[in-house]
């Protein structure tokens, strides 16, 4: 199946607003992000003839459902326009459905759009005292009456069960936030710019949901993102330089929740990692960075493992030593990503992937980057499950 | 702001499992066929199925099991809670196979491992019986 996708088609535009917008709807900040990408891609909105709302759906739960669409606001006359969402993996598989959109011919250019409001709608809830997901996720949820109330309240049992079988340490969690709240240095975007983080602070934090401290945690964003895709061949006509999709790939863990036990050390990573890397034709090696799903410090422990750059069990001894962090061996989530930049689910590192790929990430640059790695994973199927989706995309220049 | 504690999700699928526990029962579905069983509601995965959950039934199950995964909860998300902090959260395998998430009483959380025997206890919590796990004994 190589070569169906390879660089046949390409990111041309981004838009991203990311930080705190008390006064404007996610719709809007949506619309604009999509205004954005259409402009930097040297694209005027007539010529934009698809549209994909890009559903984030974090740890918080359900975002409303909407009344009103993107494209609508923005006077886009597109011919097709659908909804995709799927936990923190909805860009990948966005991208995934778009380029058959492109490749039969039913659009020319499409543009993918994401709103979230999650900081406002944090900040509600802590002024009435109740930041639980009962507030804002659906009845069916299994753990409320239990106090399974939030994200960490079951993600922490990822830490636990690598703790139990691996003898990973609180301190190499503690090293996964502390490379990462340091690349967020020299992101002048990100929320914690400007105030980093020692181990020592780290160990120092009393627990939240033990084993798991504030630090282990993402931030949450109010923000905007959006993409234009389009064809290779339209590509080389834009203003920008392309981002080429080299290769995507997606894997789901659901159907092994309950019996496998072993989906509490690992994601569902490798039919994401197989797909994406035979299409790309490239390994590990190849890659000049990567952008890892962080919800909290354990995944991007488990990605290390699964995705290779260790043995399983071995993530924890791999972090020691600032190896992710700025200066270390592999450049992971240079952003700053979810844990200190912002969240915008997995396009957070999508928006750092493509800045890296056009040479635009400033102080963080890596240098002659020309292959780089996002991933996502969410979706939880049901408390206690766990986020049983997993998707990555490579992208190159 | 006053609050009150999550009422369980009742739904046309766990609505016998719910009503087992106002019994304190603590049932699951275990299939005619095969024997094997599952929680929650499932089709069973070892061969065809009849309509619906037809070759499934709900059993009272052995109640016992061991902690396969566990938090601590320092933090009341809803203040519902505030009064049981520090409370412990957990994944329990049970003896018939499935996992099971709920709540670890009757122990210090410090007392809590990995691999601890527990069987099911019920305790009233904001006018509703739940099932949780207690150290076996
Ligand atoms: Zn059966």
């Amino acid at each position: 199946m190589s070569g169906a996708l390879k660089d046949k088609f390409a990111i041309v535009g981004v838009g991203l607003l990311a930080g705190r917008f008390e006064d404007r709807s996610f719709r809007t900040l949506q619309t604009e992000a999509a205004r954005l990408a259409i402009e930097d891609a040297g694209l005027a909105v007539n010529d934009v003839d698809g549209a994909i709302d890009l559903k984030i759906a974090p740890g918080a739960g359900d975002v409303p459902s909407p009344t009103d669409a993107f494209p609508r606001v923005l006077g886009l006359p597109c011919r097709m326009f659908f909804q995709v969402s799927r936990g923190g993996t909805a860009s990948i598989v966005g991208v995934l459905a778009a380029t058959k959109f492109l490749e039969l011919g039913m659009a020319n250019y499409v543009v993918l759009a994401s709103g979230t409001k999650d900081y406002s709608r944090s900040r509600v809830a802590r002024r009435t005292g109740n930041t639980s997901i009962g507030v804002m996720e659906r009845a069916g949820y299994w753990g409320k009456p239990f106090g399974d109330l939030a994200a960490m309240s079951h993600h922490t049992f990822f830490a636990a069960r690598h703790m139990h079988e691996f003898g990973t340490k609180k301190e190499q969690f503690g090293e996964i936030s502390v490379a990462i709240r340091g690349w967020a240095q020299s992101n002048p975007l990100a929320q914690f710019h400007g105030r980093p983080l020692t181990l020592s602070e780290y160990m120092d934090a009393p627990p939240l949901v033990w084993p798991y401290n504030i630090f282990d945690a993402c931030v949450v964003s109010d923000g905007g993102f959006a993409i234009v895709l389009t064809t290779a061949e339209r590509a080389k006509d834009l203003a920008r330089k392309p981002v080429y999709v080299s290769g995507a790939g997606v894997g789901e863990a659901m159907g092994q929740l309950w019996w496998d036990k072993a989906n509490y050390t690992r994601l569902a990573v490798q039919t994401a990692r197989e797909t994406a890397f035979r299409e790309a034709e490239i390994g590990l090696a190849d890659l000049d960075f990567a952008g890892l799903y962080d919800c909290f410090t354990a995944e991007v422990l488990f990605q290390l493992e699964d995705y290779g750059w260790c043995k399983k069990g071995e993530g924890g001894a791999f972090v020691e030593g600032g190896r992710i962090g700025p200066g270390g061996e592999v450049a992971i989530n240079t952003s700053g990503g979810l844990l200190s930049a912002y969240h915008l689910g997995e396009q957070t590192h999508v928006a750092e992937a493509i800045m890296q790929l056009r040479g635009e990430a400033g102080e963080r640059q890596v240098a002659n980057a020309r292959i780089g790695l996002v991933t996502g994973h969410g979706g939880e199927i049901l408390s206690p499950g766990m986020c049983s989706t997993h998707a990555c995309m490579i992208l190159s220049n | 702001m006053s609050s009150s504690y999550p009422k369980p999700a009742i739904d046309e699928d766990n609505k016998p499992f719910w009503d087992a526990v106002r019994n304190r029962k603590f049932v699951l579905m275990q299939c005619r066929k095969c024997g094997a069983w599952y929680w929650p509601a499932a089709y069973c995965r070892n061969h065809a199925n009849q309509p619906f959950y037809g070759s499934l039934e709900w059993r009272e199950a052995s109640g016992r099991g061991k902690v396969f995964a566990y938090n601590v909860h320092h933090r009341a998300f809803d203040p519902a809670f505030k009064t049981d902090l520090p409370y412990v959260y957990a994944l329990i395998e049970l003896e018939e196979g499935p996992m099971f998430g709920t709540n670890i009483v009757g122990c210090d959380p410090g007392d809590v491992s990995i691999g601890m025997d527990v069987e099911i206890r019920f305790i009233e919590r904001g006018g509703a019986l739940l099932p949780v796990f207690g150290p076996k004994g």
